[in-house]
């Protein structure tokens, strides 16, 4: 019989099964994609199996007599959590949008599983007109699911919330903290291995407590921040350099954060075995001449696969500013990278004015800050 | 009395329902063929069932079946409700049997739609990978759009230098000039709001948004003209935002990358095209480039539209007589006669008179004069000095300079010099 609910199930199944061979098919015979469809696949089908099996849960409409023992007719177990669950997921997902792709991410994650409780407990209420019947049915659909991934939410806190203690105490702190804290979780397991007798609700709560005063620590911690040394070294690194002179522009460390990770790389910028060259979307060879668009918020990632730290600059012109009583003064339009280490990157954001005729004595290049003989051309029309 | 009356509802009431339901039939046949009769457009410049070029032959080909298939399932379809409807309506009989569920007839109406999207799905997932396939590209062009115009900018690098001579950036607005069987490459951007650049003869649509660059494969097969429209709801002017793609043949093509690169002439001495030199200089270069106009001290006159305009930009007009169109390819430069002669040119023609670009007899005097004396009354852009505190000062689109006859007389005649 293929009920309502089940038509659901097999319908996104039979569509993930297509999805599988057009992966395949788009994809010159790539495996992974499809791996993932065909397994979701499965699951969908193997859902509209319970679907049909349990009839949704329906008697027959002419069968009045068993009308009220119907599984349909049976109330819920209780007031449900997961609608709430989930709208705060969802809000999760509206603040992460605006805010950080990370939050967004955990959101995705939140709603998916918010609502998939919502769907499998509204399910299980009414797979039977027996409701332990029915929790059970709905620990072996979410059981194997809930356990691991509670265990990993777990961890997660865990770990976190010790790195958090980690980087805030002092380096002699440090490992007496993480010798004490290892011997008392050492000696506390120890004695329950010896000791049989004691009780679960014992053991439970003592790590129930363990784990509310790790979380507890951790939390203040992560607000109060790190340690000043290493504040210390990520100012030095990211704030105290600067590439260009006094005059300069120094680079937006929000766009490299942000932006860059949003907008698409107008051109990336590489310094390997001591030359320069970029590449650009559009363009198959690496470019030592460029074009970029006037009065456009650009991106430019540069990326240092040499030996040793080196800092990008680019020269776009420069700018007369009036000082007033007839005095001007010249400056350079720089826009520069920190310095970057080998292996490493970073995007800047800029925003080009003028065209680059209209600076003949100062041409519009790429470069890097201690080579001499490579640079890039810039021309921006 | 009220037997007659009863017998006489009994026969006027059918009687009404045959009349609304002929006047319902009358009026559905009616707005059927009304809907044909304006899908037979004859001339129709953006008509996505004529491609000229591979890329949009290959969306053609994809869609044509697919257009097929989904006109025959709809009339199954409607046929299957109209006969139910009709069929099984309610004259007052019992109620059927009810049952739940047909097996049989549910698996048949899963399979079949599930086998129709299955044989549509595979040839639409190739035909967008060839779309976006970009390893072949021989020229490469940026695309910017803002409220309202397109500018389009040839960068002197790479293929672009070494194949089609581009030593020096071209950027130019309203018409882009590719040449023919080449597979271009646009990289579409914006500067303000979400655009959407669409040439319908030649390739689907791609959003410019800003921050991105999004690729579009372009190729004309034959030289012709075709038309586009921006199709991302773009502010008030959003319908105004026009384009055009010109494909020329290579040596027309050549031709016009030589006139574009050509060292700008300053106009002779003494004559009114002369003073209108120096009216653009007062009025309109603040924000529109003229590539090669120089200051009194010889240095370029460079504009500065990123103080006056909030997209940063505004169309560089140093070649603006090559083109056919202005304001965002939403009026001609040329006449109606002219441009006719020049749209309904035979491929093997049409490149000569493209390249004519605008004489004086073909010049649009009307709409360019309208233009001149007041923009935003021609095309509503937000450019109402005391409607600007939003923008910081800054306006979207042309304000009205308050030019004199005698000044758009002038800045005309300099302007036809500019080719």
């Amino acid at each position: 019989m293929i009920t309502t609910s089940s038509k659901l199930f097999y319908g996104l199944g039979t569509l993930s099964f297509v999805g599988a061979l057009v992966w395949v098919v788009a994809h010159d015979g790539s495996s992974l994609g499809s791996v993932a469809l065909i397994f979701l696949a499965i699951s969908l089908l193997f859902l509209g199996g319970i679907a049909s099996y349990v009839r949704d849960g329906h008697v027959l409409s002419t069968d009045t007599a068993a009308h009220p023992s119907a599984p349909a007719a049976q109330s819920a177990s209780g007031n449900s959590w997961w609608p709430l669950a989930s709208a705060l997921s969802l809000g999760m997902v509206v603040v992460g949008l605006i805010s950080s792709p990370g939050i967004f991410k955990i959101g995705i994650a939140l709603s998916i599983a918010m609502f998939g409780e919502w769907m499998i407990t509204n399910w299980s209420d009414r797979a039977s007109a027996n409701a332990a019947y029915n929790e059970k049915v709905r620990g072996w659909v979410v059981h194997p699911l809930e356990i691991p991934i509670g265990g990993a939410l777990l961890m997660t806190v865990i770990v976190l919330s010790f790195s958090r203690i980690m980087l805030s105490v002092s380096t002699v702190a440090g490992p007496l903290i993480f010798a004490v804290v290892g011997t008392v979780v050492l000696a506390g397991g120890s004695l329950v291995s010896v000791r049989r007798g004691v009780s679960k609700r014992l053991v439970g709560g003592a790590c129930a407590v363990a784990l509310v005063a790790l979380t507890g620590v951790g939390l203040a911690t992560a607000l109060n921040g790190e340690r000043h040394e290493l504040v210390e070294a990520s100012e030095y690194d990211h704030y105290a350099v600067h590439p260009c002179g006094e005059e300069a522009e120094e680079y937006d460390e929000e766009a490299s954060r942000a932006v860059s990770a949003k907008s698409s790389i107008a051109a990336t910028v590489i310094f390997k075995d001591g030359e320069l060259y970029a590449e650009m979307d559009g363009f198959s060879e690496p470019l030592t001449s460029i074009s970029l668009q006037r009065s456009y918020d650009l991106t430019i990632l540069f990326r240092n696969e040499s030996v040793g730290e080196h800092r990008m600059i680019l020269n776009y012109g420069n700018v007369i500013e009036d000082l007033g009583g007839g005095v001007t003064r010249d400056s350079k339009l720089q826009a520069c990278t920190a310095l970057i280490g080998e292996g490493g990157q970073q995007a800047i954001t800029v925003r080009i004015p003028k065209p680059s005729f209209a600076s003949p004595l100062s041409p519009y290049n790429i470069v890097v800050s201690g080579i001499e003989d490579s640079s890039i051309e810039v021309s921006v029309p | 009395m009220s037997t007659v009356g009863t017998m006489k509802d009994r026969v006027a009431e059918p009687m009404k329902i045959m009349r609304r339901g002929r006047a319902a039939l009358k009026t559905s046949l009616a707005v059927s063929a009304l809907a044909f009769l304006a899908s037979c457009a004859r001339d129709a410049p953006q008509d996505t069932w004529q491609p000229a070029g591979p890329n949009a032959e290959q969306i053609d080909n994809l869609q044509r079946p697919v257009f097929y298939v989904a006109g025959v399932v709809g009339v199954i379809v409607f046929v299957a409700i109209g006969w139910a409807i009709w069929r099984y309506r309610d004259r007052g009989q019992a109620i059927p049997e009810q049952t739940h569920g047909k097996p049989v007839v549910e698996i048949v109406l899963t399979v079949i739609p599930a086998l129709i999207l299955l044989g549509v799905a595979i040839p639409t997932a190739g035909t967008i990978f060839k779309l976006a396939k970009t390893s072949d590209t021989e020229m490469t062009i940026n695309v910017t759009g803002q409220q309202w115009w397109w500018e389009y900018d040839y960068p002197a690098v790479g293929s672009n230098e070494e194949q089609y001579g581009i030593t020096a950036p071209i950027v130019t607005s309203g018409q882009l000039v590719i040449p023919e069987n080449t597979k271009v490459l646009l990289r579409v951007t914006s500067r303000d709001v979400i655009h959407s650049y669409w040439i319908p003869k030649l390739n689907g649509k791609k959003d410019s948004v800003p921050g991105r660059v999004h690729l579009l494969r372009l190729e004309g097969a034959k030289p012709g003209i075709y038309a586009g429209q921006c199709t991302e709801f773009c502010g008030l002017s959003h319908s105004y935002m026009r384009m055009e793609a010109v494909v020329l043949s290579r040596a027309d093509y050549d031709a016009w990358v030589a006139n574009q690169l050509e060292a700008y002439t300053s106009p002779a001495a003494g004559t009114l095209a002369a003073e209108g030199e120096g009216v653009f200089i007062q009025q309109c270069s603040r924000c529109h480039q003229v590539n090669g106009l120089l200051n009194t001290d010889g240095t370029p006159i460079i504009s500065a539209p990123d103080q006056y305009m909030v997209s940063g930009v505004a169309p560089n007009l140093t070649n603006l007589m090559t083109r056919n169109t202005f304001a965002g390819a939403s009026w001609d430069l040329l006449t109606p006669e002219c441009r006719e002669d020049v749209w309904k040119s035979d491929s093997v023609t049409f490149g000569a008179k493209y390249l004519k670009g605008v004489t004086t007899d073909c010049l649009n005097q009307k709409d360019l004069r309208e233009w001149l004396r007041n923009a935003p009354l021609k095309k509503p852009m937000y450019a109402n000095p005391e409607n600007l505190a939003a923008t910081g000062g800054k306006y979207r689109g042309m304000p009205a300079l308050g030019l004199t006859e005698d000044q758009i007389n002038s800045i005309v005649a300099y302007l036809l010099e500019r080719k």
